[in-house]
């Protein structure tokens, strides 16, 4: 059960407090600063990496807050914080903060601390109706949208961060087939507002690739977390039918013919799906919700359909500027090559290598000016990065760093290569999406994207 | 907006006046926007207050936007103003008749949320209406009403028949409010351990199950929660819920799913095993619980914590898994630390080259700890999978090659734990290991590898010279290391005695003579007389043929495992602890247990072995395990003090009494043979000098026979007044809830000195040492007056005495009931917390009797209309030979402060007995100050 919700802006400031069996003493704002800012002394004093059950201990708190425990997420550049003096279900806590902060951001347009701050009257509704004394009630749009009052303020996007921004809902502006940036994020509810009257619905594949490669470049473990998300504008419920590739087989058991069928090992839906078409024709019906939600969740392991995107030819060598003075470098040479079909790109390429302890400093010869390369002694590595790497292409790259008094041992030190990157237009199991039907057809009002996008999650290369 | 970066704690008086002024406006839309700021400020932490009565006027409103930021602010602020909150009953009331069903709901719900006492009264005739409203919004809202005002006032809602509505609800037509109804019984249940609240049978089952498929995803966690706690009546039952609760396990909502797997599990254990569904079930269970690794780090923390929980149950499920579990390189560590345990759960023969694989990979890696970790799930591995121990200890070779520091060391603890495991086998690793031993500057490093020097001290030309060099700074080492290398040495000596017998003298005088540690002392002792009495028997002790170490290291104690199982998906799960040890008062005191196998024959003894306590046990007379305050989980325990100041001689003899326990005779035998032990011709090696400092402090210790109980009674029975009753122990701390660890205990008053008797025996495999206490903040501050001081470690199945002086100069908090105690005791192993009742006459001071002429004024001091009279049962009398007459009342008075009755306490001192029981029922009856200074003034009249 929920005690308490807050949202907390990065410095620590509170944006949105809501008590919901009053613990304490009767002047809870005081206290709830005691408690919460307790909580933010131990967040922010442990370094980045915290488990996200949190125990704020009585002791330097006092007896006020004894044994309240604080369970968190972040989104959006904020902290999102529930208290609990019970014992629930953390799972049920952090997928609701996590609902929390999807729905601030439907209805709110985006997701930051000035649209927080803007809409406080409108976010305290939402969880007025969400929880009742420490009862989750509904996260659903369908059900919130009868009872939320309050108007969204929209904060006007800041324009030079989304051009820059290549992201999701915005990859490669220029083109005429692909939706402007600052269309997804905009209010769900502000239909009477500025931007209303655009009836859209956007609908992303979103695949994340691991992948562990061997020393020898043999592919030791691959596996794809892949989801389709639906993003809604249209104010009516109307069926939506979405087909995905006919010849997409489920389950690890089922043969493979000749031909190249995409398949998932297992996939979840949304409770609102239907799937009486599913088994047959690979068509998912469903009756969107304003706002964002996951239609779809699948994963693959074990066996990708294509080569991994990216293979790498490491040489390490130890080599000696001055033998007699014992000064000595590391020669890395790294020969990266891109298995994309050649129409395809990868962006944001970075690969980061792990360097011997004690490494001063680095020279680098690559061969193209906007690749970038760095020591960052306090990780112990080199990052180099690409910002794009076309399909078929193979970059190359030294790197001689130098480390005083290195041993043979140390070269072990060098590596694992690991890398993360973004491919659009890509999804790696191939589901596709073949067609996407509103029924009843809606005349020319309604918009339909359709995006695909792979990212890394985590692409390791051993050395 | 600048309204909202308004920087301080109180609203200026400026500010009020405006907001008043616009509060009070005539148009709507600047009375919204008013009380939108105010809200503002009540959010930022100002104290808007002052304005309660503007904004209550602005709630008669049509408007729903403003109607609801009203009572947002009424809901902050009635408690603070319960007066004025009384002005907004009406609107309540008459809100609650609108036939805007959202209007209703909305008054329901914040009417709840206000806790006031005299609103109490006026929301339970529109709370009965709603709770039959026709609309199930507010319904739903309803039931969730009836549980804060629970909350608010337990018996006005179980007068008001509230709670049978509830459970009507539970055969709504409407899955919300099935769930809300679910939700709200199994909470006031909680606080009602033994209450049939939530008698839940077959038929509200099936219910339950029917409503699971049509609610939302939250209300499907609140009935799968409840339905785990549900008992089948046999395993067929137990099946067809299973059968129904799987389609769960493929939900979005990974909470849902965590929730049906709490369920499979428990009902898992009544199905037999050869049940063909059983093994559908197991594998039904894998994916959804891989699935869960996919989701943020966050949630894959929680769900390999609890994964961790179900892999030690049930290592089945996920047997074939391994590779989810592989660490990615930018898993946050937490999770990397989590995977990797679980990694070493589930090595098995099959997978063993896998895992070490990509081990060895990971002790590359860059984090420090995750490194650390890594090296020592090699060794895990070398222990648990027999036919890998080649490869690891290979593996761990070329990891020291890389002569990385912290790695060595670690390779080096683990190795130790391998030749334990393996002896003899892979003694040629040694020369290696020697190799690195300048590099070791970790006590745990050193010290393992001083125990692998000592005991293949045969095969080590040179182990001499390598243990002599340790010795060296022997003063700076760390006990560990300390009592490691004179372990060694002695072994040393015994199988080498011709080279080493300077070195064991050495060694020797250096632990007892110029050591102040009083376990290295001890054991040097030791050593010496047994070296000097019979070195055939001392080679027979010290070099005896060690029990192998077992595989499985960490596992969780099993009943505690049971109990966390059926927690699967709360925090419990992720503490690994049993909520009772940090959820405050009484919720989750109930210990959950796994129901019996079905095929298990006695299994149908009762379908209510799912709650605690026997309803017939006097209610909190002994303190209840789980009355713990989380309060307690965090105490900073102070390391306990080894070092006993040299004053006490005769303490360090009392404890070393302990370790051997037949150590006396070997002390007179020794002592007997006095002088010719030096020339004894079996020694073979120049002892004789050596004892000369022994029988000197033996002498000094003159009652070294005595027994323990009167070296620690400290002061015992000086000046005691005759007949002080001290309590028989009681288990305080069951060794199943601390690993092994049990205390029981009770209070003594001695001398004037406050004192808590402690037993402490060890029910656990290994040796427990670093004993430290603490207590919590309590009514009186007690509070030990020193370390506790176990001196000697205590070894399995062993028990120790100590007494405890205490101080009442700690922190004061009033604590429920007031002679409640919490107390942490720490030892080597972890931190365990129990909370116990000291009579209250253990606080009275022996000096002092209230003058008859001042009794009289007190007792006329009370009015005669406060007298009460009531039935005092089961008062034992157990001993003093005052106690012949019988209590039939006590007479209870609100008038008197509380200082009063500390006054009292300060003066008085009776026959502790009589007025122990009697403080003690009263507390049970009334647990009021009040009570217990009648009580007093009681006694003396009749003394």
């Amino acid at each position: 059960m929920i005690s308490q919700i807050f949202i907390l802006s990065t410095k620590g400031d509170h944006l949105i407090y809501k008590d919901y069996n009053i613990i304490m003493k009767p002047f809870r704002g005081e206290e709830s600063k005691d408690s919460i800012n307790g909580f933010y002394e131990m967040v922010t004093a442990l370094s980045g990496d915290q488990p996200p059950v949190v125990m704020v201990n009585s002791g330097f708190l006092g007896e006020l807050m004894s044994g309240l425990h604080f369970i968190h997420a972040r989104q959006g550049g904020l902290y999102w914080v529930a208290s609990t003096k019970t014992n629930p279900s953390p799972f049920t806590i952090i997928e609701f903060l996590n609902r929390l902060a999807a729905l601030t951001k439907d209805y709110c347009g985006s997701l930051s601390e000035k649209s927080v701050r803007m809409n406080f009257a409108l976010i305290y509704e939402l969880l007025d109706e969400m929880v009742d004394f420490g009862y989750i009630q509904t996260t659903s749009t369908d059900i919130l949208k009868n009872f939320i009052q309050t108007e969204a303020v929209s904060s006007k996007p800041f324009s030079l961060f989304d051009l820059s921004n290549v992201g999701l809902f915005g990859a490669e502006t220029q083109q005429s087939k692909v939706a402007p940036s600052v269309a997804a994020s905009r209010p769900i509810m502000s239909s009477r507002g500025e931007q209303g009257g655009k009836n859209e619905i956007f609908v992303d594949v979103i695949e994340r690739l691991s992948v562990v490669i061997g020393s020898k470049g043999v592919l030791m473990k691959a596996d794809i977390q892949g989801e389709i998300r639906i993003k809604c504008f249209l104010p009516t419920c109307s069926e939506m039918r979405i087909g995905l590739n006919e010849e997409l087989s489920i389950g690890k058991s089922q043969l493979k013919g000749y031909s190249s069928a995409v398949r998932v090992d297992e996939c979840r839906f949304h409770q609102a799906v239907k799937l009486d078409e599913f088994d047959t024709f690979r068509i998912l019906k469903v009756c969107p919700s304003q706002g964002e939600q996951t239609v779809m969740q699948y994963q693959l392991c074990d066996e990708l359909p294509c080569a991994p995107p990216f293979q790498l030819f490491p040489s390490v060598e130890k080599d000696y500027v001055n033998r007699s003075v014992n000064l000595s470098m590391v020669l890395i040479f790294l020969k990266l090559r891109c298995d994309l079909p050649p129409k395809s790109t990868a962006l944001n390429v970075s690969i980061t290598v792990p360097v011997p302890k004690g490494s001063t400093s680095m020279s680098q010869e690559l061969s193209s000016p906007d690749q970038t390369a760095e020591l960052q002694p306090k990780n112990k590595a080199l990052l180099w990065e690409i910002p794009r790497f076309p399909g078929g292409a193979q970059l190359s790259a030294l790197f001689k760093v130098d480390v005083p008094g290195l041993s043979s041992a140390s070269l072990l030190e060098v590596g694992p290569v690991s890398m993360s990157f973004e491919l659009p237009k890509q999804t790696c199991t191939g589901l596709q999406i073949r067609f996407l039907r509103l029924s009843p057809t809606q005349t020319g009002l309604s918009q339909r994207w359709v995006r695909y996008v792979t990212h890394s999650d985590s692409y390791t290369i051993r050395i | 907006m600048t309204f909202l970066y308004l920087g301080h704690n109180c609203a200026t008086l400026g500010e009020i006046f405006e907001l008043k002024a616009e509060l009070n406006s005539d148009k709507k839309e600047k009375k919204k926007e008013a009380v939108k700021k105010v809200i503002a400020s009540m959010t930022v932490g100002k104290d808007v207050s002052a304005l309660f009565p503007d904004v209550v006027n602005c709630m008669q409103t049509d408007n729903l936007e403003l109607k609801k930021l009203v009572y947002l602010y009424l809901m902050n602020y009635a408690k603070s103003q319960p007066d004025m909150a009384i002005m907004a009953v009406n609107t309540f009331v008459k809100d609650c008749e609108d036939p805007n069903p959202l209007i209703r709901a909305l008054a329901v719900r914040t009417m709840g949320c206000i806790r006031v006492d005299k609103i109490t009264e006026y929301l339970c005739e529109p709370l009965r209406k709603c709770l039959k409203d026709e609309d199930p919004y507010v319904r739903k809202t309803a039931a969730v009403c009836v549980a804060k005002l629970h909350d608010i006032n337990a018996q006005l809602v179980e007068d008001q028949g509230f709670l049978d509505t509830l459970k009507d609800l539970i055969s709504d037509s409407n899955p919300m409010v099935v769930a809300n109804a679910v939700a709200a019984l199994s909470e006031i249940a909680e606080s009602h351990p033994n209450s049939n609240l939530l008698d839940l049978n077959p038929q509200t089952i099936n219910k339950l199950l029917t409503a699971l498929n049509e609610c939302t995803e939250w209300g499907q966690i609140f009935i799968l929660d409840c339905l785990a706690n549900y008992m089948p009546r046999d395993d067929r039952e137990s099946q067809s819920i299973c059968e129904r609760v799987t389609p769960r396990l493929s939900h979005a909502n990974s909470a849902v799913v965590l929730s049906a797997v709490k369920v499979l599990m428990k009902f898992m254990e009544m199905l037999p095993k050869d049940l063909d569904y059983y093994g559908t079930l197991l594998k039904k269970l894998a994916p959804p619980l891989v699935t869960l690794l996919s989701a943020e780090a966050e949630l894959q923390y929680v769900a390999l914590r609890n994964i961790n929980l179900i892999v030690q149950k049930r290592p089945e499920i996920l047997k074939h898994e391994m590779k989810v579990f592989f660490v990615k390189y930018n898993d946050p560590i937490y999770v990397k630390l989590e995977k990797l345990d679980i990694m070493i759960r589930l090595a098995s023969q099959a997978n063993i080259a896998q895992v070490l694989a990509e081990l060895k990979e990971y002790a590359t890696e860059v984090d420090v700890d995750f490194v650390r970790k890594a090296v020592r799930a090699i060794g895990r591995c070398a222990i648990k999978v027999e036919q890998s121990a080649e490869r690891c200890v290979s593996t761990l070779l070329d990891l020291i090659q890389t002569k990385v520091n912290y790695v060595v060391q670690e390779a080096i603890v683990v190795i130790k734990d391998i030749f334990r495991k393996y002896p003899n086998k892979y003694e040629s690793v040694i020369a290696t290991l020697c190799e690195n031993l300048d590099s070791l500057d970790e006590p745990e490093a050193r010290a393992a590898m001083i125990w692998i020097v000592g005991e293949y001290a045969e095969r080590i030309d040179n182990a001499d010279e390598l243990l002599e060099s340790f010795l060296e700074g022997f003063h700076d080492e760390s006990t560990q290391v300390q009592l490691q290398l004179l372990t060694a040495i002695v072994k040393l000596f015994l199988k080498k005695p011709t080279e080493t017998q300077e070195l064991v003298q050495q060694v020797l005088s250096l632990a007892t003579q110029d050591s102040d540690n009083p376990d290295l002392r001890d054991r040097g002792y030791i050593y010496w007389r047994l070296l000097s009495t019979d070195p055939v028997a001392a080679k027979e002790v010290v070099l005896a043929e060690k029990p192998l170490i077992s595989e499985e290291t960490d596992l969780i104690e099993p009943t505690l495992l049971e109990e966390l199982i059926c927690h699967i998906g709360t925090l419990a799960s992720v503490y690994h602890k049993p909520p009772s040890a940090f959820v405050e008062g009484s919720r989750g005191v109930q210990h959950k247990r796994l129901p019996a196998r079905a095929g298990s024959g006695e299994s149908a003894e009762s379908p209510d072995v799912g709650h605690s306590g026997p309803s017939e046990a006097p209610p909190a007379v002994i303190p209840s395990q789980g009355d713990l305050l989380g309060d307690l989980l965090n105490l900073d325990l102070a390391p306990p003090t080894v070092t006993v100041p040299s004053v006490q001689p005769s303490m360090q003899m009392g404890a070393m009494d302990l370790l051997g326990g037949g150590l006396d005779s070997l002390v007179c035998s020794s002592r007997a043979l006095g002088g010719d032990i030096g020339g004894s011709p079996s020694m073979g090696a120049g002892l004789g000098a050596a004892p000369a400092a022994m029988p000197a402090s033996l002498g000094s210790a003159p009652t070294v026979g005595g027994g323990l109980g009167d070296l620690f009674d400290l002061g015992g029975g000086v000046g005691m007044p005759t007949g002080s009753y001290v309590a028989p122990k009681t288990v305080w701390l069951l060794a199943m809830k601390a690993k092994g660890l049990e205390i029981s205990g009770t209070f003594a008053r001695r001398g004037g000195i406050i004192q808590m008797d402690l037993s402490l025996t060890n029910k656990a495999m290994s040796v427990m040492t670093d004993f430290a206490i603490q207590f919590n903040r309590n009514s009186f501050g007690l509070a030990p007056a020193g370390p506790m001081q176990v001196l000697t470690p205590l070894s399995p199945n062993q028990t120790i005495d100590v007494s405890l002086p205490l101080s009442m100069s700690g922190p004061v908090m009033k604590m429920e009931p007031l002679n409640n105690l919490q107390v942490a005791v720490k030892n080597n192993i972890d931190v365990f917390y129990f909370s116990c009742q000291y009579p209250l006459s253990l606080l009275f001071v022996e000096d002092g009797k209230m003058d008859r002429q001042v009794f009289l004024a007190t007792w006329k001091d009370i009015p005669n209309d406060n007298e009460a009279q009531f039935q005092i049962k089961d008062i034992h009398l157990n001993s003093g030979n005052r106690n012949k007459y019988v209590l039939d009342r006590v007479l209870q008075n609100y008038s008197k402060k509380t200082n009063v009755f500390r006054d009292c306490m300060q003066k008085q001192m009776y026959d502790s007995t009589s007025v122990d029981s009697l403080v003690h029922d009263s507390l049970l009856l009334k647990g009021s100050y009040d009570a217990i200074l009648k009580i007093i003034i009681w006694c003396n009249r009749i003394c």
